[in-house]
């Protein structure tokens, strides 16, 4: 099966190429080595690629990489818990006694690839290190930290590549103060250096012509900024002193990095800056990128006297969670705002790290995520988290527009931003007033879902000073993800799945595959007939069908909740007429939902709903605790960790149980599904979770009144699929998804089997409908080039 | 109408193979496929009968003890009263196996009653084994002391890596000096190698690879037998050797013991056990020999060895949730076990990193290697952290059922033998004979289209005497 057929004719081979790599490295980003020819405006350390350095390495006789020449083990290396690969990759060992210093460290300098139980996977990439860089770890403190957590020498390589990719980042930035724009440094040679470039001294802003020439700078001692404290329930637990051995160096240098950390800047620093135009911001920053000195947005909320505080605050009730309270500190580390993205598993309380961001920076906050369900339940976790009441949070959405004038959090939906058809007059008005206000804080919520162009857009059209991205899978099928490191920022933090589960704060889940065999005359026609109706088939297996209602029958005896979910909106309804259970698709209207929701919620007769796709992400149901799924998008891998986050959420008592949470896929054995299925597992299985395969379901033959039983009633819904249009056989589109499309005739693609090869999110993508000029030119730059 | 209407076309299907795996046989196995006379002449040492004593099961053992001293037979009827009821099935077990070794034989009692008496040889040798009496049967230790004595941790490197070094020749990889052409033999006769169609270098079998995977114990154990099996074309004494072995599996760790009184063939016997690290000689004239961990208790069985063979300190194998193997080795060959079945990705000074695929497991499958020898491997050398978790699953459950089921999926298709039928003249006749087949359940598969028809070869004198009747009634 080939890519999808939308790609242009360029693009398509990068994109089988980055397919293919995907095959081999399971990481989430691959870097489009594509760009290194071009001169596009990307930091060259961005491009650099640490998986290359080892490429000299002789393979030895078992076909592995053998880095056995080029390290030397050292003689403790028994109490040191790391090797680091000469292609960036590290192994950390979670039982080691320092696993808890090295695992802190590694986050910050690197992405993790895989952690489950016993040793886990990162790999250190340009962006990891400009991350690290920005939350203020210096080049040679990771080396040395690096060299010390070891257990081998590290590659030469590797020092290299960190000092490449840290040296010249996070030295110069851009700060917001007194509502201007200065470039600041602790480096002057820095500056001197960026000043020299024509195209930056057109971007300063000189306050007086007369002193042209002059390359004073602004010098300012900087005081000890109170850094924020946050309250948490930090166990102390964790302080007690270790009765391992533990290496000296690597306590000692843990500690100081650690202190580091909190009070990096309270000693006096000098720094110098200066003011820039603010129009020129974006040549700024493209031309800093250029000159491999990207620019770090900072914002000094504090001394922002210009943008008036909101009164809002944390409740006493609120408490932080300590992994919650360590992402805000990343955050917040040395008194500023950062810009940057937050990972946390769904289910862990990312709307408290995003209340509680807004409530320490106290200016005007905006709010977008990609849902009115979602809208709704940001304004609940406001007035259930902070101080702020109704007048304060205005909604904004199709159906809810509250009077913005005069609040301080305005909640709405990255749709409704970029909305470029014609609004109402009141839509107007409040885009209006959006448009000319100057934001304190900024929060994406499910960032990874929305395509850089629509996110571009949302930047020309709201100004903040600092935008905080969360989301729990940071992770696209295509290589989006890279993007989000400059549209945003770095990643501040990202939180280990396995630990949060060990610790409580989200469900244990126990993640099942079930096998369901295809009837004969299914797979009969699903071997003959063509492409498209092939998903039905599958989907509409009888074997299957028999197997959700024997789940649903088993789990709603047990008076669990359950939500199934089916893409496939045939399938979905029904399935869920079939069974008689309410169902929400893309044409339910809100206030169904909400209905639905409620009764879901509330209602013990209702305690199975049938959804789309429509709520894969945000849609918090702490209720449920069972997930049937019957169709899914392809290979999603982010799909499949977004609906298990569903049923995430920690659940109340049931400790004693060793699994309080259920995620069945139910998969036709012998088609494509299965090999869907084994892509799609593979991000969680990466955060360790495992699936067992139920290849028979134990009672499901004694069950009585089951339906699809005999051949006839087989026979029937076979004829039903076979009757069924090929709009059927399509999963749901979500309008407003995949950022504006052309009308309506032009939305229907043309080969279909692309959607089914399943790399691909047709559904996330940014739909292009022709190759453009800029097809084979980085997406982030586009804009720079107008 | 003429019987040339059909032409049934006989196909014998090859059925599938059972895959012959390797067998691993106790003393126990070996001893019973051994002739009468070569037991008999093996009972005439106590050793022997002390292996054999020690290797039995327990209810057979107390048997043997109680009616060591009894000179007439015992009623079989007695003997069987001894144990309760519900254990009958054991005796009879028990019974059966102290016949096939011939250590007792059924003898009428006067009055006809069937009864047991002990083979007289094995009695003899036996007593002199428990009590003491005849010659001395332990190797003679009388020697002066060895001025450059060896100790344990010595024999045990050395004996590690002369057995290594036949399995290194076995994986074929690089590094390794050459084994002997007699060693080279024996491989090849026990059927772990055989010789390349194309150049005639040895490779390994499927039986060798599952070979590999078997514990230290158990290998040198199976490899010991099949060097015995030909040992007569050697001209040396099979009664000889064993009793040799067995002496040797009595003797102590760390002592010197003299070769003097052996004789030419013996001699040529220590030879090859020093070959494969079983005993431990400084020179071949030396004149003394040290047995090494390989030759003590080479008769128990596995799970109960007193002293189990510490060839690997202590687990080193993790095996993670998402199939990713690490091994804390760097020996080149238990790298090359892993590579058999896993496919590695890395390897760092004292750790190896893979990763368990479908492709990687079925490669191995169709080596010949069993899922159960694969996960009996990983678990036998499951690093000590997997085995701490609250699970209590050595390895992870999911990893062990993927396994399993990679190995399902092979065995989809079944096969079953038939005749295919076919050129019918006429879609009525061929409806008939479908008819009579599906009716009489030997009907296989059938296309109405094409008219042809497979019936199972139970089925088919049936058919053909049905469709002679069919056709000469028409």
């Amino acid at each position: 099966m080939g890519p999808p057929k939308r790609y242009s004719s360029k693009t398509e081979g990068k994109s089988k190429k980055r397919k293919k790599d995907e095959e081999e490295e399971w990481n989430y980003e691959e870097e489009d080595t594509t760009q290194d020819s071009e001169n596009g405006p990307i930091p060259g350390a961005a491009g650099r690629n640490a998986e290359n350095i080892d490429q000299s390495v002789q393979e030895d006789e078992f076909g592995s990489k053998d880095y056995r020449s080029q390290m030397v083990l050292k003689p403790d290396h028994a109490s040191r818990p790391l090797w680091v690969a000469p292609n960036g990759h590290i192994f950390l060992e979670s039982f080691s006694p320092v696993y808890k210093h090295a695992h802190d460290f590694l986050i910050a300098i690197s992405e993790p690839v895989c952690r489950p139980e016993y040793i886990h996977e990162y790999k250190l990439t340009a962006y990891s290190l400009y991350a690290a860089v920005s939350v203020g770890l210096q080049t040679h403190d990771i080396i040395e930290y690096l060299k010390r957590l070891s257990k081998t020498s590290v590659p030469d390589g590797i020092l290299e590549f960190i000092k490449l990719c840290t040296l010249s980042y996070g030295k110069v930035k851009l700060v917001l103060k007194h509502n201007k724009y200065f470039v600041e440094s602790v480096y002057p040679e820095v500056l001197q250096k960026l000043l020299k470039d024509p195209v930056l001294q057109e971007c300063r802003l000189r306050k007086n012509l007369e002193n042209e020439g002059d390359e004073e700078f602004i010098t300012q001692v900087q005081d000890k900024p109170n850094v924020p404290a946050f309250v948490s329930k930090s166990s102390t637990s964790g302080e007690q002193p270790e009765v391992t051995e533990v290496p000296d160096d690597i306590t000692n240098f843990y500690d100081k990095m650690d202190n580091e950390e909190d009070d990096e800047d309270d000693a006096s620093l000098k720094t110098v800056s200066f003011e820039v135009n603010q129009e020129k911001i974006e040549v700024l920053q493209k031309r800093c990128i250029e000159l491999e000195h990207p620019l770090l947005a900072e914002y000094d909320f504090r001394n922002d006297t210009i943008n008036p505080d909101i009164n809002i605050d944390l409740k006493p009730s609120a408490v932080l969670r300590p992994y919650q309270e360590k992402s805000l500190r990343k955050m917040f580390g040395n008194g500023r705002a950062r810009s940057g993205v937050i990972v946390l598993p769904c289910g862990a309380g990312k709307s408290l790290v995003g209340v509680t961001a807004c409530c320490t920076v106290r200016k005007r906050a905006l709010v977008l995520c990609n849902s009115g369900v979602s809208v709704e339940q940001w304004k609940q976790q406001f007035k259930m988290w902070s101080t702020a009441d109704d007048s304060m949070i205005c909604r904004f959405t199709s159906e809810a527009k509250d009077k913005p004038m005069g609040c301080g959090i305005l909640v709405t939906t990255y749709s409704m931003i970029t909305h470029t058809q014609r609004r109402s007059w009141e839509a107007e008005q409040t885009m209006k007033w959006l448009q000319e206000q100057e934001w304190g804080i900024m929060v994406l919520d499910e960032v990874h879902t929305i395509p850089a162009k629509m996110f571009r857009r949302v930047l020309t059209i709201v100004q903040s000073h600092c935008k905080l991205g969360l989301t729990a899978t940071l992770l696209r099928e295509d290589d989006k993800i890279a993007d989000l490191n400059f549209l945003i920022g770095p990643k501040l933090y990202e939180a280990n799945w396995l630990e949060l589960q060990k610790r409580g704060f989200i469900a244990r889940v126990q993640c099942a595959e079930v096998w369901c065999p295809m009837v004969p005359e299914f797979y009969r026609e699903y071997l003959i007939c063509k492409t498209s109706k092939r998903l039905l088939l599958y989907v509409m297996n009888p074997n299957k069908f028999r197997a959700c209602q024997y789940l649903i029958r088993y789990h709603e005896r047990r008076g669990d909740k359950t939500i199934v979910f089916s893409d496939n909106v045939f399938a979905l309804k029904h399935y869920a007429i079939k069974m008689n259970k309410p169902y929400i698709y893309g044409p339910t209207t809100q206030s169904e939902r909400i209905q639905i929701l409620q009764n879901f919620k509330f209602n013990p007769k209702v305690n199975t709903i049938f959804v789309s796709k429509v709520a894969d992400t945000s849609f918090d149901l702490p209720e449920a605790n069972v997930l049937i799924q019957i169709s899914s998008h392809g290979g999603s891998r982010r799909q499949e960790a977004q609906r298990l986050g569903r049923i995430l959420r920690a659940k109340k008592g049931a400790i004693a149980e060793e699994y309080n949470a259920f995620f069945y896929t139910l998969v036709s054995q012998d088609t494509m599904e299965m090999n869907y299925s084994r892509k799609r597992q593979r991000f969680l299985i990466d955060q360790g979770y495992s699936y067992k395969v139920i290849t028979k379901l134990a009672g499901m033959d004694e069950e009585p009144d089951m339906m699809y039983k005999n051949r006839e009633e087989q026979g029937q819904l076979l004829q039903q699929v076979l009757a069924a249009s090929d709009i059927d056989c399509e999963d749901e589109r979500i309008p407003g998804e995949g950022g504006p499309r052309g009308g309506p005739g032009g939305t229907r693609r043309v080969g279909h089997m692309g959607s089914m090869s399943g790399a691909d999110d047709a559904v996330y993508y940014e739909y292009k409908r022709s190759s453009s000029s800029t097809a084979n030119k980085h997406p982030l730059f586009k804009k720079f080039r107008g | 109408m003429a019987d040339n209407g059909l032409s049934s076309s006989q196909q014998v299907n090859n059925v599938l193979i059972q895959p012959s795996n390797l067998e691993c046989k106790n003393l126990y196995d070996y001893l019973t496929t051994r002739p009468q006379n070569v037991l008999e002449r093996l009972y005439n040492h106590p050793t022997i009968c002390l292996a054999v004593y020690r290797e039995l099961p327990e209810l057979a053992r107390q048997y043997v003890i109680r009616i060591l001293f009894v000179e007439q037979p015992v009623p079989q009827a007695v003997v069987a009263s001894w144990g309760h009821q519900a254990f009958s099935k054991e005796h009879v077990y028990v019974s059966k196996v102290l016949s096939n070794l011939f250590v007792w034989q059924e003898a009428s009692i006067p009055g006809g009653l069937p009864g047991w008496i002990l083979s007289t040889t094995f009695k003899r040798n036996l007593k002199i084994a428990l009590l003491g009496g005849g010659k001395p049967w332990s190797m003679s230790s009388a020697l002066d002391p060895d001025n450059k004595a060896r100790d344990i941790t010595f024999l045990d490197a050395y004996s590690a890596e002369r057995w290594e070094c036949v399995l290194h020749y076995m994986v074929g990889s690089q590094q390794q000096e050459g084994i002997s052409a007699d060693a080279v033999r024996i491989l090849l006769h026990a059927g772990l190698m055989k010789r390349d169609e194309d150049d005639g270098s040895p490779v390994i079998t499927r039986q060798g690879f599952q070979f590999l995977l078997l514990d230290r114990q158990a290998q040198v154990w199976h490899f010991v037998l099949q060097y015995l099996d030909t040992v007569e074309q050697r001209g040396l004494d099979l009664a000889e050797c064993l009793t040799f072995l067995f002496q040797l599996s009595f003797s102590t760790l760390g002592k010197d013991y003299s070769t003097e009184g052996m004789n030419q063939r013996l001699l040529v016997f220590l030879q090859h056990l020093r070959e494969f690290g079983l005993v431990y000689q400084r020179k071949r004239k030396a004149g003394r020999f040290y047995p090494t961990r390989l030759a003590l208790n080479i008769t128990s069985s596995q799970s109960k060895g007193v002293h189990v063979l510490e060839d690997v300190p202590k687990g080193y194998i993790v095996v993670e949730t998402n199939y990713r193997v690490y091994a804390y080795t760097d020996s080149n060959l238990q790298v090359a076990l892993l590579g058999l079945f896993t496919d590695l990705l890395y390897r760092f000074p004292n750790v190896v990193v893979g990763i368990l695929t479908r492709d990687s497991i079925r490669q191995a499958l169709r080596g010949g290697i069993t899922a159960e020898q694969i996960i009996g491997y990983l678990t036998q050398h499951a690093h000590s952290q997997m085995l701490q978790n609250e699970s209590n699953h050595a390895l992870p459950p999911t990893v062990v059922d993927q396994i399993k089921l990679w190995e399902l999926e092979r065995n989809r298709l079944v096969y079953s033998d038939g005749v295919l039928y076919s050129q019918f003249l006429s879609q009525a006749d061929f409806n008939v004979l479908r008819e009579y087949a599906q009716s009489s359940g030997y009907l296989i598969w059938s296309n109405k289209e094409k008219r042809t028809m497979v019936v199972n070869k139970s089925g088919h004198d049936d058919v053909k005497k049905f469709w002679k009747r069919y056709s000469k009634g028409n």
